[in-house]
Parts: C-alpha cells; structure tokens; sequence
C-alpha cells in the first residue's frame, strides 16, 4: 500500500470518527425534570405508582434488571445487577444467584447476601420490621424462602417452576432494601447501592438527588445528579416543559392532545410514544342484582364501542386488547383473530344489536330500562371515559349516572362492593402474565377489586407459571385471557399509549415499548454539551 | 290544539297607567344608575340561559362525539367543542343553570340561617347571643376557600352539596350584619309602641324588626351573589365542586381544559368570560341595589 | 384602653380554642383518612395493615384523646409528624409561611399602589367618563376567577415571551424573588386593588361632602391640596380595614394563584394537606392562619385609634 492512500485512508477514518467521537459520552451536568406531584413515600416496595418508582429508581438496584438501552422488556433482555451471574437448578424450582463483592450501600455499609434475604423476607412479612403497605405481595404465592448461603451466594426457593420470576426481580419495583435500615427511613430517606443518592425532598417543591461517587460500575453515572420540581398542574408544568424549564418530563405524562402541542411549539423536543401498559377497563360488581346475571354483564361488555374511547381519549393512540398488553408491543397480547372471538370486538352495529337482545332477555328494554350509578374516581383520566361509558350504556338501555368518588374513598369502597359499575384504570408493572393475572384475577389477590374467582382459571395461572417452554405458554396464556374476556371478568376498553418527551440534549435514554414502570435508573443517560 | 293567546297590547291598556308610570320609573332608575341597569340586563341573561336552558341551546351538553373532539369554533360548533366533543356553547348555556342554582341557592340558604341567628341574637341577646358571637367571631376567622374546602370535601362532591359549603362561611357575615341592626332597632320607638300594647316578642321580631333589616340584607345578598359563583368556580378548579357531566364554567375551565390552554385556547376562554360576565353583571347590579336601598352610600 | 385590651385578648384566645375545636371536628367528618390515602396510592387496601397504620398513628384512639393529645403537644411546643413525610410538622410548616408572606405582602403593596390613587381620582371626578371606566375596570377585578387571570398570564407568556413565570428553584437574590413573585402578586393584587378602589372612592366622597372640607376650600386651599391632603388622609382608615378583611380572604385568592404559579407556599400546601387527610399538618396551619386573622383584626382596631382620635374604646 502507498504511504499516499495510507494516509488517505487514515484521514477517511478520521473524518467518519469524528461524529462517532461527537457521540461517545460525555460525564456531568444535572437533569432538570419535573414530577406530577408529592410522592406518597420514598420507599419504593410500599408504593405502586410512578410517582414514587421514577424518581427513586436510581437510589438503587435489583439483582438483575431489564437492559436499558433495549426496547422491550423481556427474560431474554435482563442483564446483570447486584447478581454477577444465576443459575436454576435440575428441578427449576431453585434460582442461585453469585452477588457482586464490594458493592457499599449509600451509608457505607457492605452490601451482602443477607440483604437480599431480609429484603424477600420483608416482602413475604416474614421479618420483624414490617412494612407499612405492601401492594406486590402477590407476586412472591410461589416463593418459599432465600436462603443466604454465604456472603456473595443466594438463592431462591420456588414452590413450582417459575421462569418469569426473573423479570418480575427485574422490574423497577424490585431492588434490594438494605438489611440495616428501618421501613421508616426507607420511606423518608432511602439508602441504596445505586447510581445516585437521595439528598432531600421538599413536598409541593423539589426532589433531588446527587452521583454516587462510589458506584460499583465503572464510569457510571454520567449525572453529575438530578433535581426534580414538584408540579401539580399539568396545564402548568407542560407549559413549562415547552418554554424550555426542563430537559425532562414526567413519565407518560404528555398525553396524545398535548403531544401535539409540544411538537409544534418545541419541536427539537424527543418525544417517545409508546403504550403505558395501563388499561382503561370496567369493574361489575357480579354481586349485586341486576349484575348477578351474567346475561346483563355480558350485555355490557358486548356494546362498548372501544374504537370510539381510542379516538375521543388518545386520538386513535391505544389498542384494543384483552387483559395482556396486545401485540405488537405486548409480548403475551391476544393476536386479532383470537380477540374476535371475545365479546364485543366484532362489527359495532351487530354488537350492539346483540347486547340489546341479551337486555331484552333479561327483562329490560326501550320502555324499561336500567338505572344505575357508574361509579368512578374523582380524576379527569378516571372521569373522561366513565362520561363516554355513560353515552354509550344508553344505546342498551341503561340510564348511567356519574357517581364520582373522592379518592380517598375510592378503594375502601370498591374493596366494600359498594359500587354497581366503575370505571377502573389498571397499570401492570411487567408485562408478564405472572404479574397481570395473579395481581388482578386471582382469587384472594388485594387488587382483584371485582372479587372474580374462577377456581378453573386459577389452576390455568398456576399452569402457565411453571410452563418452560415460552411459546407454548403463550397459547395457554391466549387462552385463558379469551376466557376471561367471555366470563367479562374486567372487561377490557383499551391499552393505551403516552408520551414521555426530553430536551434533544438529553441522550441514552430508550424507552420500553411493553412498559413503563423500569426505565428509570439513569445511569446510562448523559447531556451532550 | 292552539294555545290561548294573550293579546299583551290589551292587557297593558287594560292596566292602563300604572303600567306606564311603573316604566317611567324603570326608565328613571336605568337612567340614574345606567351601570345598574347592564348588571340587571347580564343577570337577566344568566336567568333566561338558566331556565331555558332545553330550548336556547343547540345541542345536548353531555352528548360525547368522536368525530368532534376538540372541534375548533366554527359553524357546527359556535363556540368549538371540549375533547369528549361536547359543544361548548350548549354547556355554556347549561353552565348558566348550575352557576344560577349555586348562586341564589347559597345565598338564600346563607341568608336564610345568618337571618336566624342574627335576629335571634340581636333580640334575645343574653348568653344565646354571647355564644353565637363566639362561634361567628370563629368562623369568620376561618378563610372562606378553606372552610369550603373542608367542607367539599365532607359532604362529598354534589350540586346540593357545593351549595351547602358555599353557604356556610356567608352565615356569620349575615348573622353580624342582622345583628347589629336589630340591636338598634329594638331601641327604637315603634318596638317600644309595639311591646307597650302588649305584642308578643316573637311577633315583633317577625312583624316589626325583620322587615326593616330588609333593606341591607337585600343589599348583602345581591353583593354575594356574584362572590358565590366565583366560589363555585374555584372549588370545581381545584377538582372539588360541582362533578362532571354536570356543565358547571369552573369544572370547564379546569384539568382537562387547562391541558388544552394552547392546543384548543377555545375551552379555556369561553367558559372564562361567561364566568367573569356573569359575576360582573352581579356585581354591577349589587352595586345599584345598594346605592337605591342604602342611601348612606350612595354616591 | 388597657381593660379593653385585655378584654380583647382573652376573647382572642376563646376564639382560638373555638378554632381548634372546629377545624378538629370537620377534619373527622370528612369521609377517609391517610390510612385510606396512602393505600390508595398503591392501588389496594389491606384491612390488617391499615389498621395497624391507624393504630400507629394515634388514629384509632378515641377523638377526645386525639383532640387532648393535640392541644397538650401544642402547648408544649410540639406540633407532631406529618403524616406524609413523617417529619416534624413545624418544619414543614415554618419554612413555607415567609414564601406566602412575601406574595400576601406584594399583593397587598400592588393593590394599595394602584387602589389608592385610582379611587382617589375616580371620587374627585365622579360620575366624569374617567370615573365611569375606572369604575369598570375595578369591578372587573372582582370578577375575574383569578385562576383563569393566571392561566391566561402564563399563556401569554410562554406563546410571547418564550418563557414562563413560574416558580422552579429558589431564587438567588432579592431580585429575582421580586421578579418571581411579582407576576403571582399582580394577578391576586388585582382584586384587592379593586376592593381598595372602590372603598377609597366611596370613604373620599363621603369625607369631600363633610364641612372641614368646605372651609379649607373656602378659606382658598387648591383643589390638589385640599383632595390628597385632608380628604385623603381621612380616607387610609376604611384602607386599613380592608387591609384586615383582605388578610384572610387572600389565603383563598393565594391557593388558587399559588397552585398555578406552582409557588411552594403555606396555601397549596394547606389544600394538599387537606387533600391527604395530614391531621396535623392542616389542624396547626388553620390554627395559624385563625391566629393571624385575629390578631390583624385587633391591630388594624387598635390602629384606628392611632389614626382617628375621635375613635376611643371603652
């Protein structure tokens, strides 16, 4: 080769290197963003609400997480935290987990196996401390124990199979608590082995936190720190957003109408849509006549007209689906064909002629029709489509009023069955049947806020859990989620998406596709200069 | 079947001068106080909104479309429509009713029990007015937002409701009012006259004492009027108040409108000034009530 | 004038255990409880937790205890835990009032500022054009929810400007406080200016009718000197009451303005602690704000004898 090309060559290669050096990281600076509003608690295990997951996310860290910089949420997709490496044994029933040595929690104290004990055993309230609340106590019905076998080695001791135990470990709802430290200051002042530390809040004010100089993993954080303003309003804190005051929003908190606004006036602005994982859906109180009848349960499910909903509440932004997060976003999602067979997803005009004839069946009809109270959080997103639910009952004669409940009363009286129809939003934290059916349709489970009990589906949860082969679960999973659309156990109206937009500064930052609640550690997240 | 129809041009004839005369004196006051007689002319348009609500507006104001959600102003829509598709001119015209309702009723409700416990503290005087000067002194003490927004949120959010907690913090104000008028009245010679030729006390509050406060309360109650319907507004901003479907202007103007500010500014505005119109006209109107009855003020 | 003080005092401290009973009572009628609030936010409830929540919060003990243990902590200068943050209610409490105070005393500057000389002016050219317009103008500013006024505001800004006025971090210098404040303070100011207006112009014209007047203009004293000298300075006495009426109801005015200009104030967090059931966080800031309520009342009384000799209280 001639010196001449060598070094032509070499000067192409500079050339190309320069945008790729142009967008290797570079370390400091503080993210400004803005939070909806005073989170409940500081402890993330007491807590099931972004409000308080997003900011403290980066307080900590789980023993394995969902890798951050791919878009889906998945058991092929976790990565390494606190555990080095995991391994399940001959039965599949014991996961081992190798820890990291020389990781220290915020208060200088070594992070150890017993740690990830104490933290399980908090979860399972098998401990002496105890939490105050404990909204994800039924995602550990098949965990026995964790045993710490020495410093650095713990394991996991499940009663069946259970290979999605280690995406629920991954989601932001799991990190390990440390052992020393009370509930209590877990809630005002939580202490991690994450990449950042919590510094203080000032309710109504600010939420800030601060690099971990001593962070296990190398050249991590690139955050020199980040300070949250606490915004009630989202007329205001919007606003905000677009006259520049922040390089952050709140997770999904730029709805569809909103998005467009952004777009206009700010439109460097990086906006991700992508499905938020919560679900609008109906609650009937199968207890109360007339709602004891199958025939009038049925009947409702049938006419709703969800395409109408998707397009009033998130211009055309949202899935109809069953309770999984439909495809192709959702890993475990009902296909097209499969949802067709469930009750009301078919033409509108004969749906709603069916769900007349089953009314008329039930003894109710243009000349008698049904009164009743929809009842709903006194919350816009709560209220909107409890309005639209109204309008559209009276095409099957049923005459809804408006029952807003404060929200303080909400779920004393949902969990009362004081209530004959309610207008529900349900977020699931992982896309994973594990966490949806177990959380929302298992008999017993805190939140399965209607009571369903269906002893045969219960044995197919059981059944899905344990199943190894992935592809055949998803059958199964398919199913029993057509199932419980017939039985209009919850009927589902719509999965749909949101916004989360950041200054074009802002960059490492991906979110999930299939959900919204892990993407908040900002580790790998820097500012461009 | 026809209706009967009144030939309106015979009754006045029939009436004859009174009529004429009675107009001439409107036409008087308007002239006097012309500021008056545009806060009569809004609150008169706030009362015809309210009551014929059914047949002055265009559409159904809970009536949900897809297809119009966040229709701008235009020919299918006067005013545009919120994001459920609503038209907002027919809520605006709804609007009036709750914004009436709340307005008169807190006043009547409020009026009604200061009335009470003025006049029964200013006549009975003795430990019963000790007390309840006690519990007005607190309660005044109170701010007004605060006490009805405790109070909203006891009595849960409802019409009636709202009413009720918008009423509470107006008793103390006419209870001190009433009070301190009937301590002067009782001294006066009619009550005298009225006590000498053996009237009972009750009967004198009620026949002699009451009507002669009538003047300031007419004077107070037409002052709280527009202050009610702002209170209203306020409560249903800050999510308590008057809920939804009900078109109530300050549940219009806040959440989902104030998300919409830039995007749709048509759902902010309106509702906005058909609040400030409203409480201007009853403003205005309280203003030429107090300068005709309380002549000390007039200006 | 000591016996009427003292009298004054101790009816000052029946009405403020009046206030303390009151706001006690009505925090235990609303329906719900932070117990109810806090699983609320985690999306279920557990009978078994939320009792052991409501006994670890003194909840669950009999009202008159809860009312005793209240007012006995008080005395002793303990105002108890927020519920929420689970600090000291004093240090969540103490650090907001100086922000609230400040945008109460701005507003209350910028209403004094425009309502004095406008009312003024409007009396001394009464039923004139101008006084009809200014009359107007002020009435509107009883009219307009003071919450759409900002939500307009900050509109404005943000689609003109390119910014917005609203409260992010702490401001650096006196400077910028003023600056931050200015614009919250101007939107709430408006209304109390109006009042202030309106009572100037009426106090003006009933003192410019009284014959002291008359003479000074007989005696061949200018028009000015005779309307901002005498008239006005007979005319700060119905200010000052307004000024005492205002003190409480711009508590409300401030919530509104507060929540919009997302200020991180003792009015928000008052109505946010409403919202979250915090017992002690609401029952010590009602009793506060009562507090100083009452004992404006008694200055702005006790001013009025400075101000008008012929006032004397028995």
């Amino acid at each position: 080769m001639q010196p001449k090309t060598w070094l032509a060559g070499l000067a192409v290669v500079a050339t190309l290197a320069v945008p790729v050096f142009a967008a290797a990281q570079q370390a400091g600076g503080t993210l400004k963003l803005y939070h909806r509003g005073n989170p409940p608690s500081g402890s993330i295990h007491e807590e099931a609400t972004y409000s308080t997951t997003m900011p403290y996310q980066s307080v900590f860290n789980n023993l394995v997480v969902f890798n951050s910089q791919k878009d889906v949420e998945s058991i092929e997709n976790i990565v390494p935290d606190l555990a080095t490496s995991w391994s399940w044994d001959s039965t599949k029933t014991k996961l081992t987990f190798k820890l990291r040595e020389g990781v220290k929690w915020h208060d200088g104290k070594p992070f150890t196996a017993k740690d990830v004990q104490c933290t399980f055993d908090l979860l399972q309230g098998k401990s002496k401390a105890k939490l105050r609340k404990n909204p994800r106590k039924s995602w550990y019905w098949n965990l026995q124990k964790v045993t710490a076998d020495n410093d650095y080695q713990a394991t996991m001791h499940l009663g069946q199979p259970q290979p999605a135990m280690l995406a629920l470990l991954a989601s932001g709802y799991t990190p390990i608590y440390p052992c020393h430290v009370s509930p209590k200051t877990m809630r005002t002042n939580p202490i991690g082995t994450g990449p950042f530390k919590f510094v203080e809040l000032k309710q109504n004010e600010s939420i800030k936190f601060v690099k971990n100089e001593d962070y296990w993993k190398p050249g991590r954080p690139y955050l020199d720190g980040h300070d949250w303003t606490i915004i009630k309003s989202r007329a205001t804190r919007v606003l905000g957003f677009i006259a520049k005051e922040f390089d952050f929003t709140f997770a999904n908190d730029i709805s569809i109408p909103l998005l467009k606004d952004v777009n206009e006036k700010y439109s460097e602005a990086v906006c991700h849509t992508a499905p938020t994982n919560i679900s609008l859906n109906l609650i009937v109180n199968r207890e109360k006549p007339p709602f004891d009848n199958a025939d009038v349960r049925l009947a409702m499910a049938t006419a709703l007209d969800r395409d109408a909903f998707i397009k009033i509440l998130f211009q055309g932004e949202g899935q109809k689906g069953g309770a999984m997060l439909p495809p192709p976003s959702g890993t475990w999602g009902m296909p097209d064909n499969v949802l067709a067979k469930a009750a009301g997803y078919g033409d509108k005009a004969v749906d709603v002629k069916k769900a007349q004839d089953l009314m008329k069946k039930a003894g109710y009809g243009p000349d008698n029709r049904l009164a009743v109270k929809v009842s709903t959080r006194n919350i816009a997103t709560y209220r909107d489509p409890a309005v639209i639910l109204i309008d559209q009952l009276k095409s099957i004669y049923i005459d809804g009023e408006l029952e807003p409940i404060e929200t303080s009363n909400w779920h004393a009286k949902v969990a009362r069955k004081d209530y004959s129809v309610g207008m529900n939003l349900t977020g699931i934290a992982v896309d994973d049947p594990d966490v949806t059916f177990f959380e929302n349709y298992a008999c017993g489970s805190q939140r399965n806020y209607t009571g369903y009990c269906n002893k045969e589906l219960q044995e197919l949860f059981m059944k899905q859990s344990s199943m190894i082969d992935q592809e055949a679960r998803k059958k199964l999973v398919w199913e029993i989620d057509a199932k419980l659309q017939l039985d209009v156990a919850r009927p589902m109206i719509a999965h749909y998406n949101a916004a989360t937009c950041h200054a074009p500064k802002v960059k490492g930052f991906v979110r999930k596709k299939n959900g919204s609640y892990s993407d908040w550690r900002f580790e790998d997240i820097w500012l461009q200069q | 079947m026809a209706k009967p129809v009144i030939d309106h041009a015979a009754e006045l004839a029939k009436a004859g001068a009174g009529v004429d005369s009675r107009l001439s004196k409107a036409w008087f006051l308007a002239k006097s106080y012309p500021l008056g007689a545009i806060g009569l002319l809004l609150f008169l348009a706030l009362v015809f909104c309210g009551v014929f609500a059914e047949w002055i507006a265009p559409m159904d104001p809970v009536k949900t479309n897809a297809a119009t959600s966040l229709a701008a102003p235009g020919a299918l829509h006067a005013l545009g429509a919120d994001m459920m598709g609503r038209d907002m001119l027919s809520r605006i015209i709804h609007g009036a009713r709750i914004s009436l309702a709340v307005g008169i009723g807190s006043t009547i409700l409020g009026c009604f029990f200061g009335v009470v416990i003025g006049l029964a503290s200013g006549y009975l005087l003795g430990w019963f007015d000790l007390i309840t000067q006690r519990i007005i002194d607190v309660m005044q003490a109170l701010p007004l937002l605060v006490m009805a927004l405790v109070m909203a949120a006891a009595l849960g959010p409802s019409l009636e409701n709202t009413i009720i907690a918008i009423s509470i913090p107006l008793v103390p104000h006419v209870a001190r009012v009433i009070r301190s008028n009937t301590l002067s009245l009782r001294e006066m010679p009619f009550v005298e006259a009225a006590k000498a030729i053996g009237m009972s006390e009750t009967r004198i509050a009620l026949k002699h004492v009451l009507p002669n406060t009538l003047a300031p309360l007419i004077v107070l109650a037409t002052a709280q009027l527009g202050s009610a319907i702002l209170t209203e507004a306020s409560l249903s901003f800050l999510g308590l108040g008057i809920p939804e479907p009900h078109p109530s202007w300050g549940r219009m103007l806040s959440e989902s409108a104030a998300e919409y500010v830039r995007t749709a500014p048509w759902l902010v505005i309106f509702p906005g000034i058909a609040i400030s119109f409203a409480v201007f006209g009853a403003n205005l109107l309280g203003d030429a009530v107090r300068d005709i009855l309380d002549p000390r003020q007039r200006s | 004038m000591a016996s009427y003080v003292i009298r004054r005092t101790l009816l000052m401290a029946l009405t403020l255990i009046g206030i303390s009973i009151v706001i006690f009572g009505l925090l235990r009628l609303v329906p719900g409880n932070i117990a109810d609030i806090l699983f609320d936010a985690a999306g279920f409830i557990d009978p078994a937790e939320k009792a052991a929540l409501e006994d670890e919060l003194g909840l669950s003990d009999p009202i008159p205890v809860q009312y005793w243990n209240w007012i006995w902590g008080l005395l002793q200068g303990d105002l108890g835990f927020s519920y929420v943050t689970e600090l000291p209610a004093y240090d969540e409490i103490a650090p907001r009032i100086p922000i609230t105070a400040k945008l109460a005393v701005l507003a209350l500057f910028f209403s004094v500022l425009f309502g004095l000389p406008l009312g003024v002016i409007s009396a001394v050219n009464q039923n004139s054009a101008l006084d009809y317009v200014l009359r107007v103008v002020s009435l509107s500013g009883l009219s307009l929810p003071s919450f759409w006024l900002a939500l307009l505001i900050l509109m404005g800004f943000v689609h003109w400007f390119d910014t917005i006025p609203i409260y992010t971090d702490p401001p650096d210098n006196l400077w910028d406080e003023l600056v931050l404040y200015s614009i919250p303070a101007a939107a709430v100011g408006f209304r109390s200016s109006a009042l202030i207006m309106r009572l100037t112009r009426s106090s003006m014209l009933e003192v410019m009718r009284q014959d002291y007047i008359r003479t000074a203009k007989a005696k061949g004293a200018t028009d000015n000197s005779v309307n901002y000298g005498h008239a006005l300075s007979n005319a700060v006495l119905p200010v000052v009451t307004i000024i005492g009426i205002e003190a409480a109801f711009l508590i409300g005015g401030l919530i509104v303005t507060e929540t919009v200009f997302n200020i991180p104030g003792v009015a928000r967090f008052l109505v946010e602690a409403i919202q979250w059931r915090d017992y002690p966080i609401v029952q010590n800031l009602v009793l506060f704000i009562g507090f100083v309520t009452v004992v404006t009342n008694f200055l702005v009384d006790i001013l009025y004898v400075a101000l008008d000799p012929r006032i004397k209280y028995e």
